[in-house]
């Protein structure tokens, strides 16, 4: 299957709304036709952390409109879209139905294929958009809600090799800002304070650094980041700059042993590969001191070191499209219009559940 | 005018296919479900149109339920007539679950529905059938006085909790209402925006944030 093909994607699953226009040609190359992304920062912003049912209430209002913007900015119609693909998880229920729910009813009305897309596989991919890559790599997702190193092998070929067991890292940055009365979201407030704090006035614990499973950890850090400050209460400026950037330092240095394991992993596994790459997604791929340490990791590794832009990292629904399009084109065959949102949705079927168990099974 | 009309407010999960003109439902598709209606809804659609003998592009309108109801229904409904109207090129237009209850009823009229946590959704009608009050959310107490000054029928779940004697109701609104309803609503006025009346239950963080010098 190699023919041009163009998808409309939707992404509802956390607190942006999010529609986007991708076409991908016949040789496999991607070009964003069209996109909007509604942020709900402000919304959230007093509650210093998303609220389902706000978020949920945000993405019903303006959904539709969105939807029919991005086709404006693509200058195309829905007619003109071959499949229609939406986030169906994992994330915030009441977002995920808002989002599959108007995917499932634009593909019934239109008669397009329906592609129910797992949200990290959008992350998985977005590389592949951006930068053109060829599989095998490794991808670093570091956002709000997941941490993880995943083996990208193929479409629909994953292999989780590390997640966080307690906290995201975005969570540990949103919560120590939290703490320290920042605003949120935590990872700019943090990322500002640091830059003028002595990143060595506090020894911050780096959890499962040393150990050669490549998990993390986070929930540790962020207790003694507490402790830290209560000892000096009240902070001044100064020492919630010299805790942020202390802070800072120890998460860098965390990634620094687990990703770099991770690395040599991959090389032992493909020693084939010529110029292997690490690929970043999330919001916290925005921080300058992390993409500075994994530059530095990926240049002493001889990886490439991809970050996407900024807009592609964080939530989007260009993403979604494109995770669309590589299936449809790979021959995977569209969803049923009784497909179920999934609040928890393993990209890797194989992994253990490290984090949330029950009945809905492992997180992510 | 073919109307498409849709439920998902409450425990059941239903679709109608209704003609205007000759005051008839032409097909309806629907189950009792409790939960599942964002897995649920496309098939009964499917089924009401099947039922009609109609395809999606002979429907000039589609009526859908805002609530007061679960906010997870409401949305799930919701999202699918806007995303069904978007793809039509057709209005969609939103119909209360109170105005559908409250429906040829004999007025003065009085709609309640069991809001759960002690607090119940209402609405009074005149003998006319007109609104004589806007929707909104009391405490049961607070409805029971209101209650006790109205002068007519109580319909809905909460009729038996404000009013002794009353007759148990269920919240299920008639689909064929619905469509109804919805065939006389002005698609600029009535936008199928939900209809909570209850927040979203979120309280702004409390400042256990550290001391500052």
């Amino acid at each position: 299957m190699s023919s041009q093909l163009t998808i409309l994607g939707i992404e509802t699953s956390c607190d942006e709304t999010a529609a986007a226009v991708v076409l991908r040609d016949a040789s496999g190359k991607g070009e964003i036709l069209g996109e909007v992304v509604l942020s709900q920062l402000e919304e959230h912003s007093a509650y210093g952390g998303v609220v389902p049912e706000i978020a949920a209430r945000a993405h019903v209002e303006a959904l539709d409109s969105l939807i029919s913007e991005a086709l404006l900015r693509a200058g195309k119609s829905l007619a003109d879209v071959d499949a229609i693909a939406a986030t169906s998880g994992p994330g915030l229920i009441g977002g995920l139905i808002v989002g599959l729910m108007t995917g499932k009813a634009i593909a019934r009305a239109t008669g397009k294929p329906l592609y129910a897309v797992n949200h990290l596989e959008g992350h998985a991919l977005t590389a592949r958009l951006t930068d053109g890559l060829s599989f095998p790599y490794l991808m670093l997702l570091v956002s709000g809600g997941h941490t993880q190193l995943v083996l990208i092998r193929g479409v629909d070929d994953y292999e989780r090799w590390g997640t966080t067991i307690d906290d995201a890292l975005g969570e540990a940055f949103d919560k120590t800002a939290k703490l320290l009365g920042l605003p949120y979201p935590g990872g700019p407030a943090v990322e500002r304070m640091a830059k003028k704090g002595n990143p060595e006035r506090f020894t911050f614990p780096r959890p499962l650094v040393g150990e050669a499973r490549l998990d993390f950890s986070f929930s540790g850090l962020k207790t003694a980041v507490r402790q830290a400050a209560q000892s000096i209460e009240p902070v001044t400026e100064q020492d919630i700059a010299d805790i942020c950037a202390s802070f800072q330092r120890a998460v860098s240095r965390t990634l620094k042993d687990r990703i770099g394991r991770g690395l040599e992993r991959f090389r032992a596994l493909y020693p084939d590969v010529a110029m292997p790459a690490l690929v970043v997604a999330g919001g916290v791929a925005a921080n300058a001191e992390l993409r500075a340490t994994l530059q530095a990791l990926c240049d002493k590794n001889r990886f490439h070191f991809i970050a996407p832009p900024l807009a592609l990292c964080t939530d989007n629904a260009a993403m979604i499209a494109w995770a669309g399009l590589e299936r449809m084109a790979a021959g995977f065959a569209p969803d049923d219009l009784a497909v179920a949102p999934r609040s928890r949705w393993p990209l890797d079927k194989q992994a253990a559940t490290l984090l949330g168990s029950g009945k809905r099974g492992a997180k992510a | 005018m073919i109307v498409l009309a849709i439920d998902t407010a409450g425990t059941g999960c239903s679709a109608a296919l209704y003609d205007s003109n000759r005051d008839i439902v032409l097909g309806a598709a629907g189950e009792d479900i409790g939960r599942g209606h964002a897995e649920r809804l496309m098939e009964f659609v499917d089924g009401a149109l099947a039922a009609a003998g109609l395809d999606l592009p002979a429907i000039d309108r589609i009526a859908v339920t805002i609530g007061p109801g679960s906010f997870t229904g409401i949305r799930v409904g919701v999202a699918a007539a806007r995303g069904l109207a978007l793809a039509l090129g057709i209005p969609a237009v939103g119909v209360s679950t109170l105005s559908a209850l409250a429906a040829g009823r004999n007025g003065p009229l009085l709609v309640a529905i069991d809001a759960k946590r002690d607090e119940v959704y209402w609405q009074a009608f005149a003998a006319d059938g007109s609104e004589a009050t806007s929707p909104a959310i009391a405490t049961v107490e607070e409805a029971r006085a209101i209650a006790q000054a109205h002068d007519g029928d109580i319909a809905g779940s909460a009729s038996a909790l404000l009013r002794e004697g009353a007759a148990v109701e269920t919240d299920g609104v008639d689909i064929a209402t619905v469509a109804r309803i919805g065939t006389h609503l002005d698609p600029q006025k009535h936008l199928p925006k939900p209809l909570y009346l209850r927040g979203p239950d979120a309280k702004p963080q409390a400042g256990f944030a550290i001391r500052r010098a």
